[in-house]
């Protein structure tokens, strides 16, 4: 059974068609990209999954259970952490503190609202090991505001990890980064997948990127799914080359 | 230098408990006052400071809570004692219906609902004359005694000690939400909402509950407000009333607990100078608040420990 399931999502905004009747299946342990040029509903595919959209009709299964139309926060205590393509932390508290609430997100008692001394320490030590695989340790008592962009970027994965999900949605990663930034920040991401065997979702922008880190590549064009397969067939399919690759050059 | 911020705490403890002992008794009656109105700005500091829900019907919480003490005192002769934590209690389970309605919306949208809220109380307290006493209010609300003793809180020093009790209680009870897993989620709205909710919070109970709370505790000092007083009117609902509280709060240091206590009596404090000099009070004051966002917005408390931190590097270089 693959861990996500898509089938036939179709999501309208009016006449335009965001995604039409998308179908894709995630197994464990697999880093998926999926691409496409700019609209191609990438990001709406992202909001879909994880609830902050609704589908127009289709089904979403994660490992087995119907999740399409749920709430997001329901979506994300299942296991699906996302990052997003526009920074999103919390500027004043320290990366630590940004990871630790992410992980009390997932404890029982995460609103008790006295105390707590248990359920921060608890939740301290998935935020530690968090920014530990990110290469984040170092920066760990920093304000995350005040962090480069590319920590900011991997503060954000390091808190989705925190939460320990067993699917993770990776919006553009390298969104904003410079050429430099870009490669370290893929470099760590790359170490951290190989070591974690996390199963993710990525969207990207830059090929070399995903041609880096993914297993299996989806292409959206005008929301509809044109080729799936592994990056060097995809790479080589016309119709790729025709919607996207080519289109570039 | 942690030991001056004790000493410093021993001091203001020791000086209010004593204060009965040396204050003449229009002393003690502000003071009182400024206790209540301490705990009205700390409710809503709840809000505004750690969750950054901007209240601009605050007013709601204070009138409501004196209405529905001075009727309980009133028409049931309940006891002063259970009368103020009852009219609380109701004051924060009718919250959760003002919390759910508006945190509907978000931002400006939330903050006109509040206020929308309020005036709706306002104009209720007119029209419901049965209940409220219309533009009389109501008077005469007596300090009952009850069964249970308790007599010495019925006296001017008694009731004193009592407004002390609910502030003191009610500063123990917000630092500790403040410091809970709770407080932290509550920051986490402050500073991101769609992230907060993203990281899998439903963000909009966790309002509904921090609104809950904050009316709870505002109409807990409206409470204490009507046997105070003696009575109960519309005033109490206005929304100029909502205005002054954001003002002290932002005054005293929004976020801090204690800053807003300090702003309410400093507030009261320039109120009684300032309008013993001009009639014209308020556009003084108006002054000393943009003062105060412009080149102080951590507020009096912010001020405050920013210069015993100083105090401290200058003592000891090194830190």
């Amino acid at each position: 059974m693959p861990l996500l399931e898509l089938d036939g999502v179709t999501r309208r905004y009016g006449a335009l068609v965001a995604l039409d009747q998308v179908a894709m299946k995630v197994e464990e342990g697999e880093v998926r990209a999926v691409i496409g040029p700019n609209g191609a509903g990438k990001t709406t595919l992202f909001n879909v999954i994880t609830g902050t959209v609704k589908p127009t009709t289709g089904a979403i299964r994660f490992s087995g259970q119907a999740i399409a139309g749920l709430p997001s926060h329901q979506i994300c205590r299942l296991g699906l952490s996302r990052t997003f393509q526009i920074t999103a932390l919390f500027p004043e508290m320290s990366a630590r503190e940004n990871a630790q609430l992410a992980a009390q997100a997932r404890h029982k008692q995460r609103w008790q609202p006295f105390g707590g001394g248990k359920i921060f320490k608890e939740a301290q030590a998935l935020a530690d090991a968090a920014l530990e695989q990110l290469g984040l340790s170092g920066i760990a008592d920093r304000p995350a505001g005040l962090l480069s962009h590319g920590d900011q970027r991997l503060l954000e994965v390091a808190m989705a990890m925190a939460q320990q999900p067993r699917v993770l949605l990776l919006d553009e990663p390298t969104q904003g980064l410079s050429v430099e930034e870009t490669a370290q920040a893929v470099e760590t991401l790359a170490r951290f997948l190989q070591a974690s065997r996390m199963t993710v979702l990525l969207v990207e922008h830059d090929m070399e990127v995903v041609f880096r880190l993914a297993h299996r590549i989806t292409v959206l064009h005008r929301g509809a799914v044109i080729a799936d397969g592994a990056p060097a067939e995809v790479k080589a399919d016309p119709r790729v080359q025709d919607a996207y690759l080519g289109g570039l050059d | 230098m942690r030991g001056t911020t004790r000493l410093i705490w021993i001091v203001v403890a020791l000086a209010l408990l004593a204060a009965p002992l040396g204050l003449p008794p229009f002393a003690m009656t502000l003071l009182t006052e400024a206790v209540i109105l301490g705990l009205f700005a700390m409710s809503l500091d709840l809000m505004f400071g750690y969750t950054r829900l901007v209240s601009f019907g605050h007013a709601a919480a204070y009138g409501f809570g004196a209405y529905a003490c001075g009727w309980l005192l009133l028409h049931t002769g309940m006891p002063l004692l259970f009368a103020v934590f009852a009219a609380g209690l109701l004051t924060g389970v009718m919250a959760i219906g003002v919390g759910w309605i508006c945190t509907l919306a978000t931002g400006v949208s939330f903050s006109m609902l509040t206020l929308a809220f309020a005036q709706l109380l306002y104009a209720i307290s007119f029209k419901w004359t049965s209940v409220t006493g219309g533009s009389d209010g109501l008077a005469g609300i007596p300090r009952t005694i009850g069964p249970f003793g308790f007599a010495a809180l019925s006296s001017k020093t008694g009731f004193y000690y009592l407004a002390l009790a609910c502030l003191v209680g009610g500063f123990l009870v917000c630092r500790a939400l403040v410091r809970s897993p709770f407080g932290a989620v509550l920051r986490g709205i402050r500073e991101n909402e769609a992230k907060t909710t993203a990281l899998g919070y439903n963000t909009r109970l966790y309002k509904i509950a921090v609104v809950a709370i904050s009316y709870g505790l505002g109409g807990l000092a409206g409470a204490l407000y009507a046997p105070f007083a003696g009575f109960a009117n519309t005033e109490l609902l206005f929304w100029l009333l909502s205005g002054q509280v954001l003002i002290m709060v932002i005054v005293g240091g929004a976020g801090t607990l204690i800053g807003p206590v300090l702003g309410a009596a400093f507030f009261m404090l320039m109120e009684h100078q300032l309008s013993a000099w001009t009639e014209a009070w308020a556009l003084y004051f108006g002054l000393i608040f943009i003062a105060f966002v412009l080149f102080a917005p951590q507020g009096i408390w912010g001020l405050a420990t920013g210069w015993l931190q100083m105090g401290r590097s200058r003592a000891n270089p090194r830190l």
